[in-house]
Parts: C-alpha cells; structure tokens; sequence
C-alpha cells in the first residue's frame, strides 16, 4: 500500500528461483487467505439478503444492496459519518495549530519556567485516556457538553504528543535559517509561518493522519457522553446499530454496517497513503 | 529521551525579552488550558476519588485513605482482570510483532504479486475496533457465525459451535486476542516494512559477499537493524492491550461468566457488567492503578526504546 | 538516528511485563478479597469483623449479620407526602407544547412500536411533545442515567425490575403514585402484581408500561416424534426433565430443554423465578420489601435442589447449556439448529413475536411457525405463579412541574388500556390491565393466537402472597451476576452447595456494602 520496492528488494535474493520462491509465496498466499476471510464473508453478509448468508457464505449469490440501504438508513450512519468526520477534522485542525505553536514556543523562545511547563507536557504525555475519563465525563456534563460536539471534540484539543514531535523537527530547523530570518526582520510568526512549516510540511502531514485516525477510531468517550441518537459518532453509531436490530433474520444490517462504517476511511487512507508510514510511525516518540 | 532545554534562539537582547516572554505564554496557553483541563486535573480528581467510596451518583462519598487502594489492588477483581490484561498482552504482542516481522521479510521481496500481498496486510489499518469487532463477531458467533457453520470446521473444533469461541471460557480471550492481532496487523506490517526499507542495503549485500545464508543475514543484518523498529511496534501494541475494551464490550462483555475470562482492566472501570461501575470511588480507583500500571511499563519501555526518538527516516 | 545502540534492547518489553507480572504476583499472594470491600474495612457496615482487621478486606464476616436486622431503613414506610409531589394540573396552566424526553432501550421491533405509540400520541394533542432516546439496552440507560448530572437527565426513564431499589435510591424521581393521585387515576384497574413489583415501602414508585415473564417455549413437532402430546407441555421441573429424556432417548431431538446462564436469563432472572415458584424468599426481610435485605436466601436447599437439577440434566445429555451469550438469542437459535436441534427452551414471553417474525423469514428451515408452541414455565410444583419482569416508568423529579406533568400524561397515555391492548399485540408483552385484553386488536390476537395469552394468564394466576412479590435488592443486578456465575461454575461440574454458599456470601457482602453507601 504505502510502500515501494526500491530499497527492501535485493537483487541476491531472486536468482534462486525454485521451491524456495514457491514456499515463500505459499506462505503469503495462506496469510493472505486467512486475512482476506473476514473482510470478504463481510462484503457477502452485507450484499446478501438475511436468511441466505448462511446457506453457502463464501459464494456470491442472491446479491442485493437492499441490507446495506437498511444499514444505512436504520443505522443512520449517514448521520454519524457526519458526527465523526466534524469531529476528527475539528480535533485535527486543533491540534495541529496548538502543537505547532507550543513546539515552537519550546524550541525557540525563551521564557520563565520552562522547564516547569515542559514537564507539565510530558506528565500528560503519560497519563492513559481510560485513567481520565471518569472525571471527564462530569466535567462535560456540568459544562453542559453531553451529546454535543464541543463535548466530544474538546477534551482532544491539545496533545502533549504532537507538541513533541513538531519540537523535535522544528529542533532540527538550522540556526542559520533563524538568524538569517532575524536579519530580514522577520518575527517569530513570520519565521514560524514562512520558513519553519514549511520545513515540517511531511511532519505535519504525519501528524495529521495520525490524529485523525485516533479520533475517528475513538470508541469509550463517544460512549460516555452520547444520551442521544443524533450525537453518536460512527463507532458507537454501530455499537447502537448492533445492539438495535437483533432481528434474527435481519443479523447481517450491522455487518453491512461495518462496511459502510470502514468505506470512508480506507478512501481517506488510500489518498493519504504518503502521509500513511510517517503518520503510524509518528507514535514512536510517544513510546 | 533527552531534553534540550537550550533555546536555540536565545540570542536576543534583554530588551525583547519580556515579549519573548508573553510570545511564549500565548503560543503555550491554548495547549496548557486543555491539558490542565482535560489531563491533568482530572487525574488528580480521579486519584483523590479512589479514597473514597461512593454510591452509583457519586454522592454519600466516604473517604476511606490511601489504605483503599491497597485493598482494590489486593482484590480478586483487580487482580484477576490484570492477569487477563497480561494474558492478553501476551496473547497479542509476540504474535503481532512476530507476524509482522515475517510478513513483511516475505514480501519485501521482488516477487510476482508482492504489491498485491502488502495492500493486503496493509488493509486491516482502514478498520476501527469496532469494524473490525463487528466482523469477528459476524465470523465466531456459533449460531450466526460463518466460521461456526462450516460443517467440517465445526466437527474438527467442536467448540465453535458448543458453546461458541466467544462463550467458551478456554478459548473467549484467545479468540478476541485473535480479533486484535489481525486489526493491529495493518499497522505492524506498513511500520515493520518501512523499517525494512530504511535497512541499507550495502550491509545486505557485504553479508552476501562473505557468503552468508538468508536465514543468517535474516538473523545477523535484518533482525538488529530492525531491533528498534520492532521495539516500537512492541511498545504500540502492549499500550493498546492494556488499554482493549472496544473489543471486549462488543465481542464478550467481559465474559464468559463464571470465570469473566475476558474483564481487562480497561473493562473493569468502563463495562457494563463490572462491579465497578455503580461506584464513582471504585471506578476511578481501578483507573488511577491503571495508570500505574502502564506507567511502569512506560519506565521500562522508555529505557527499552534509550534516547532514541524515531519518525519516519530523518 | 542511533538505531545500533538500540540492537540489545528488543527483549525490553517482555521483560518488562514479566517484571509487572512477578511485581503483582508478589504482591497478590496475600490473598484478595472482594473489589466490592476495598475501603470497607474502616467503615464495616452491617458486618461484625474485628476492628483490627485492617488489610483483609475480603474476610469481613457477612454470614453474622442476623436475618432481620433492619439497616438503615430506606425503605420503611415512607408516606406520599414526604415526597417530591406531582402536581398535574401544572400542563394545563403551561404556555406552548411542553417538550419531553424519554430514554429506553427499546431495540429492534419493540422500538418501532414504541415509536408508533409516541407518534400517535404526539400528534393527538398539543400540550406535549415526546422525544424518544434510544440508549442501546437497558443497562445502558441505567448507567447513563446514574452517571449523568441532574441537568443532563430526561424527564422520564425506562428501566428494568432489577433497578428498582437501586433508582428509588438516587432520590431523583417523582414517586408515580404522586402523578396517579393527584391525576385521579385509579390504579386499581392496574394488575396488582405489576404494580406492586414496583412498589417499595408501599409507595408506588414507577408505572409498569411493558411487562413480560419467562414462559417455555416448545417444539411441538419434536414433541411429538418423541411420543409425547404437543398440547401437554410439561409443568413442572421433573417433568421437564422426564420429556428431556424421552426426547433424547427417541432420537426426536439431540436436546430437550436449552437453557442458558446469563444474569437476565437463566443464571439470574430464572433463579428468582424459580424461588417464587416455591413459595420461597429470596432474601429476607419479604425479599426486601418490608425492609431493606440484608441477606440473601438462594443457598438454601431448593436453591441446592435447583442447581443440581440442572447440573444433572446437563451433565446427562438430556439439557444443552448455551452458556452467557452476548447477544440472549443463542437459546432461541438452538432450537432451529440444523443438525443438533434442541426441543424447549425458557425465554422471556417478549420475544414471541420475534422468534414468531424470524421462522416466518425463513431463518430456520426445519421449524415452521406452528410448530412452535408456549406454555408457562415450569417450576418446582407446578403453582403457577410468574414475578414480573420487563420494565417500567420512572418520571425525574426536579424538572419543573410542567414537565411532571407531562411525563405523567404521556405515562398515562401509555398504559392507557387501548396503549396496552395495541403493544401487546404486537411485541408479546403482557397488558398490565385486564380491560386491555377485551380490547382490540388484543382480543383477536389472545383469541386466534393463545400462544400470546400464556404470559397474561400467568400473571392473572399468580396468588396473592408475599413470595409472589419478586426480590428488591440495591445491587440487584450484581445479584444475579453472582446466581448466575454459580450456575455456570455449577453446569461445568462445580458443587450445587459449594457454588451457591459462595455466591450468597458474596452476595450479602454486596447488600452490606450498598446498604453502607446509602447510609453515606
């Protein structure tokens, strides 16, 4: 997906063709297989009809989009990939503009215990999500915040994650650049704006994906402070859906569920795909 | 991880000084007032709130001291669904990284189809837990499952059918382990490929000319060059085991009773089926040893992955 | 970067969970404890531990807590007017259409219907206007409902039976009772048994509104082929197990009764069922409902009969335990099963027209619509009686008086006979007034269909005695998380005695530890 051949593949390897080729595309073949399965029964459940899943779910047969209609309009998922998509592309935004600006404030400027401030960030950078959110949930109910997009969007608008990794490239930044900049009279926001990012552009592409995956894939928060059905994101949206339609011979409109649910993000994944390695790879710093 | 906390730009006279100052303070204080709010409070709130034991509204609060924690460490739920947490981990870790590792190594080769084998490993990064839950559970459920139903499948393992993978107490937490390792198998295989990558390949090669097998080069150039790649993959994946409960609240609900084979920690202060859960005090008592928890592991792993800070190839 | 320096240290992680492992390895071999103690020991409710038992929490003496003792008495007679009042006339002096929420977890087909009902009401009159909330299930609306702030709150709830004591605690509702009287309504049309499974210290606190209760269902066709007459279902527990056997020896079917070991099924539900069938408490002080239990009484010997029951005709071949399964329908799906087919299993009477609506899609081939019949659920001896199950209404106090009022009205509209007659032809559920029954479309449907009577006629039947007022337990549904982790330990071959004393003495530690957290 994300990946190239230039560098992984040596040419010593392919010229013993012969049983050891063959053995190795076995293997891949067979892991293949077994990861391939869920999401292919998945695509059948969803395009079949209830009572014929079962009859032979590895043929494609009596194929209908009727589930996947029901899944969407019973699951009103149109609505929550709404939910989800303001609040990741909220939550991202966010972040990215104060991670920068604290990152550049740590690496650039000088101020009063910023030594203090710094191992405030870092503290954050260790506490759990699942530690915090017992308290969270009051703190947004008394705020008012249930069911609401501040509420669900809020609590992740700032990350101590991000504010170190733009630190550690904009460290990297040459002092020369700075000094250079200083010259031309150039502030810290327009040397922040004009030379620094653009520096970082694939850090921040990283930093991007990353964030939006982590929020688009969050589960517990969503759950704790939706009371409504309009404020669900797409992953509690499924949660309710699955629990909703226990219908014995409707079972498979959460399955169909699941496919419309992860359609937008592989979109997103496959166009982001450059910004895929970096982004996963990103979290190392987070350790 | 080391901390500069030189300037870079420091050179700057008295004078701008003060601004520099408040400069500072605006860029830091958006970042601050969530942190504080939304981090750092909360956790002092939450360690203060497991002295206490309260009921369900989190009224009738008593404060029962330090000594309350001990107890809820002490106790057969905590530490039953920590051993379950650890099982899990160590269900999901070595298998995850080991399946990347050999994945990866696999198709990191010129082969026919090879692009079609790594979007394939790739894919399951498109999944949230919840998808990818949802799958699994279409795939295990012994009535409605496909997995279940295969005639000669079901006869061979007769448990996927009676009582079911997921309802079996021997076999719940292997099966959401199994959920978990194909769902983090995206992310191991791109993250474990790109390291691959970034291996030069004169070290390959100069093996290759001192006549070294493939199973050596594997061993002597690719595995080490690879080692912190592979720690962090480690790192990623024992954080998000210790941290499962998307998984466990659609596939088991902490279940199989009697044994709750499958309460995590994460499960005993969120799921609905635990004891914890009508107890604001209990609640975050467990969450704050949570904490703990991985912050010994984070000691450990931060001494593990050194000083070195990796994003991509910089 | 400094890749190299990092070669050794791939091993790190695992050595760090080891580290973890041998750290709390170490520090558990003292022994444990409940997590329900934790903190207890400085507060020792209702138990008689030495004071100097600091750090064992776990070994707090529950068992000597003498039977009748009454704790802090939430319960005891609390007169009407103490209570938040509900003044009902407040919808008529409101200006514009009062607006409402209403959270259940009504899923599937019951929601739809639900739905229709509210509609209809919605659009016959313009005082009020009713928005459902779907939370997803009944626990998720008591969690979402204990956890919010009282600004977060709807004005009215849905919640099961087993939250009753639990949410009369929060001191945040309007007694129904309050709403009926100031209303006029008379609750004597109600069926007694309904509304006194919602009454505690002889208020009415919440308005029954879908009733239902465990009833058998059977395969008549496998009845049968097994030699045994379809319309003689068995009714008591030997005879279940005597058409079990029959069933299985003549090769009709691979199973006789499925059954299941859930909290809300047959490791929980079923139990308290089973005791009133007896003509036994549960816990004492009358099940709690004279004064709050301090002490539950399932490990006694029909608890111990109960459970060996099962364990036999499990470990004999003539039962199939389903297990705790997520979804509670596996039970429903054995029946259909192709190849190992069960013959009876116990299911709520709610879930008739499901399974109903389910064979009709053709989901189980080889069982058709009318082979599927429903009795009551066996017992003991055979007594008819059944405690009620399903859910009720819960109007929030502090909402204002329009807003009581409102929910009392729309309260009133839903338990209205005709309500009644109209949802419980439709989902199962048992009308929770006899009149409904003589009304359409519920009298056809008793008449065509007796199948949908057999509930109803259940909760008529049940006598009129104390054992036939099911359980009232603060932390009720941990309760039955105990019954029913005793029947599955019991079903994998545990001791009936052994599984039952353990889950009794957890359970009193429980009673205590609310009754100490009410007392706050």
């Amino acid at each position: 997906m994300a990946t190239s051949d230039t560098t992984g593949a040596i040419g010593i390897d392919h010229v013993r063709p012969g049983w050891r080729t063959a053995a190795r595309f076995a293997v891949l073949a067979l892991v293949a297989v077994c990861v391939l399965l869920p999401v292919y029964t998945t695509l059948l459940a969803a395009l079949k009809p209830g009572g014929k899943v079962l009859d032979r779910p590895f043929v494609p047969e009596h194929l209908t989009l009727s589930v996947l209609r029901d899944a969407w309009t019973e699951g009103r998922l149109g609505r929550y990939l709404w939910n989800s998509t303001v609040v990741a592309v909220v939550v991202t935004a966010a972040q990215l503009v104060t991670s920068v600006l604290a990152a550049y404030a740590f690496a650039f400027l000088r101020f009063p215990l910023k030594t203090f401030w710094f191992a405030v960030f870092l503290a954050t950078l260790l506490v759990p999500l699942e530690t915090t959110l017992v308290v969270n949930r009051r703190i947004v109910d008394s705020l008012g915040w249930l069911n609401s997009y501040q509420g669900l969007a809020v609590p992740f608008l700032a990350t101590a994650f991000g504010t170190f990794l733009m630190r550690q490239v904009f460290m990297q930044i040459p002092k020369e650049l700075r000094e250079a900049a200083v010259m031309d009279g150039l502030g810290h926001l327009g040397f922040l704006r004009e030379v620094a990012l653009p520096l970082v552009r694939p850090t921040l592409g990283a930093l991007a994906l990353f964030s939006f995956l982590a929020s688009w894939n969050q589960y517990l928060w969503p759950n704790l402070i939706t009371t409504e059905e309009d404020m669900n994101t797409v992953q509690t949206g499924l949660r309710l859906l699955n629990a909703s339609v226990p219908d014995i011979e409707r079972f498979n409109v959460p399955i169909a569920g699941t496919v419309i649910a992860a359609l937008p993000i592989a979109l997103v994944l496959i166009v982001f795909q450059r910004q895929l390695v970096r982004g996963l790879t990103a979290g190392a710093v987070k350790g | 991880m080391t901390v500069a906390l030189t300037p870079v730009s420091s050179r700057r006279r008295g004078s701008g000084r003060a601004r520099e100052s408040l400069l500072a303070l605006a860029m830091l204080a958006p970042s601050i007032v969530i942190l504080v709010t939304f981090v750092l409070y909360p956790l002092g709130r939450a360690v203060f709130l497991g002295r206490q034991r309260c009921d369900a509204q989190a009224r009738n609060c008593r404060t029962n001291g330090w000594g309350q924690y001990l107890d809820i460490a002490k106790s057969d739920e905590f530490q039953h669904a920590l051993w379950v947490t650890v099982k899990f981990a160590l269900l999901t870790v070595p298998v995850g990284v080991l399946l990347g590792l050999g994945l990866a190594v696999l198709a990191d080769k010129h082969l026919r189809g090879v692009r079609f084998f790594r979007t394939v490993f790739s894919s399951t990064v498109a999944t949230s837990v919840a998808v990818a839950s949802l799958m699994w559970l279409f795939l295990l459920q012994p009535s409605r499952g496909v997995l279940a139903n295969i005639d000669w499948l079901n006869s061979l393992f007769p448990v996927m059918k009676r009582p079911g993978l997921l309802n079996d107490p021997g076999t719940a937490l292997t099966s959401v382990a199994v959920s978990s390792i194909w769902a983090n198998l995206g992310f191991t295989f791109i993250v474990v490929t790109a390291g691959l990558q970034s291996i030069p390949r004169e070290l390959h090669e100069s093996a290759y000319v001192d006549g070294a097998s493939p199973w050596r080069r594997f061993t002597d150039v690719t595995v080490p060059m690879l080692s912190p790649t592979l720690v962090f993959v480690a790192v990623v994946l024992t954080s998000r085991a210790f941290q499962a409960y998307g998984e466990i609240d659609l596939l088991t609900n902490g279940g199989p009773t009697p044994q709750d084979s499958t309460t995590t920690l994460t499960y005993l202060v969120y799921g609905s089926s635990s004891v914890a859960r009508s107890d604001a005090g209990l609640q975050s008592g467990v969450a704050v040893l949570l904490f703990v928890v991985l912050l010994a592991l984070s000691a450990l792993q931060l001494r593990g992955l050194g000083r070195r800070v990796h994003y991509g190839n910089e | 970067m400094s890749r190299r320096h990092t070669a050794r240290r791939g091993r790190t992680t695992t050595l760090a969970a080891a580290v973890l492992v041998a750290s709390f390895a170490a520090a558990c071999s003292s022994g444990g404890g409940s997590l329900q103690n934790a903190g207890n020991t400085t507060i020792a409710p209702a138990t008689t531990a030495a004071p100097g038992d600091t750090l064992a929490p776990g070994v707090t003496d529950t068992t000597a807590a003498p039977g009748t003792t009454a704790a802090p008495s939430t319960t005891a007679a609390t007169p009407l007017d103490s209570l938040p009042p509900c003044p009902t006339d407040a919808l008529a002096t409101a200006d514009g259409p009062v607006e409402i929420t209403f959270w259940h977890g009504m899923t599937a087909e019951l929601e739809k219907q639900l739905t229709a009902l509210t509609d209809q009401y919605n659009a016959s009159q313009s005082a009020v206007k009713v928005t459902l909330q779907n939370q997803g299930g009944y626990e998720q609306v008591i969690d979402k409902y204990l956890q919010s702030g009282q600004g977060s709150r709807p004005e009215l709830v849905q919640a099961p039976e087993y939250a009753v004591q639990s949410f009369r605690d929060t001191d945040s509702f309007i007694p129904v009772e309050a709403c009926a009287e100031s209303a006029g309504f008379d609750r004597s049309v109600l069926l007694p048994s309904a509304v006194n499974a919602y009454s505690t210290g002889g208020v009415q606190w919440a308005m029954p509104f879908n009733v239902s209760n465990p009833v058998l269902f059977y395969n008549k066709k496998i009845f049968a082929a097994a030699g045994l007459d379809p319309e003689a279902p068995p009714r008591t527990l030997d005879e279940m197990l005597a058409a079990s056997k029959q069933i299985v020896e003549s090769g009709a079917a691979k199973y006789g009764l499925v059954l299941d070991t859930s909290f809300d099924g047959g490791g929980g539900w079923y139990v308290e069922q089973w005791f009133a069938k007896a003509g036994e408490f549960y816990a004492n002080n009358d099940n709690g409902r004279s004064a709050p239990a301090t002490e539950v009484l399932f490990d006694n010997q029909t608890g111990v009969d109960l459970m060996a029951y099962l364990q036999q005709g499990v470990a004999d071949g003539w039962f199939f335990n389903v297990g705790d399964n997520v979804s509670g329908q596996d039970a429903f799906l054995k029946l259909a099963d192709a190849e190992e087919p069960g013959a009876m299993t116990i299911g709520t009477s709610a879930a008739l027209g499901t399974v109903l609506a389910a064979i009709a899609a053709g989901i189980a081939p080889n069982v058709a619509a009318d082979d599927v019949s429903v009795s009551p659920m066996p017992g003991p001896n055979g007594v008819a009686t059944v405690l009620v199950g399903g859910a009720s209404l819960w109007i929030t106090a502090d909402k204002g008086d329009a807003q009581a009022a409102a929910a009392w009205d729309y309260v009133a509209y839903l338990i209205s006979a005709q309500s009644q007659a109209t949802w419980a032809s439709a989902t199962g559920y048992v009308p929770i007034r006899p009149d409904a029954a003589d009304l359409e479309p519920l009298a056809t449907t008793y008449a065509s269909d007796p199948r949908f009577a057999v509930a109803y006629t259940s909760l008529v039947e049940t006598p009129d005695v104390p054992t036939a007022i099911g359980p009232l337990l603060g932390p009720q549904r941990e309760v039955r998380v105990l019954t029913a982790r005793a029947l599955a330990t019991v079903l994998n071959g545990g001791d009936p005695q052994q599984a039952l004393t353990e889950a009794a003495t957890q359970a009193d530690a429980l009673l205590a530890d609310y009754a100490a957290r009410q007392a706050g």
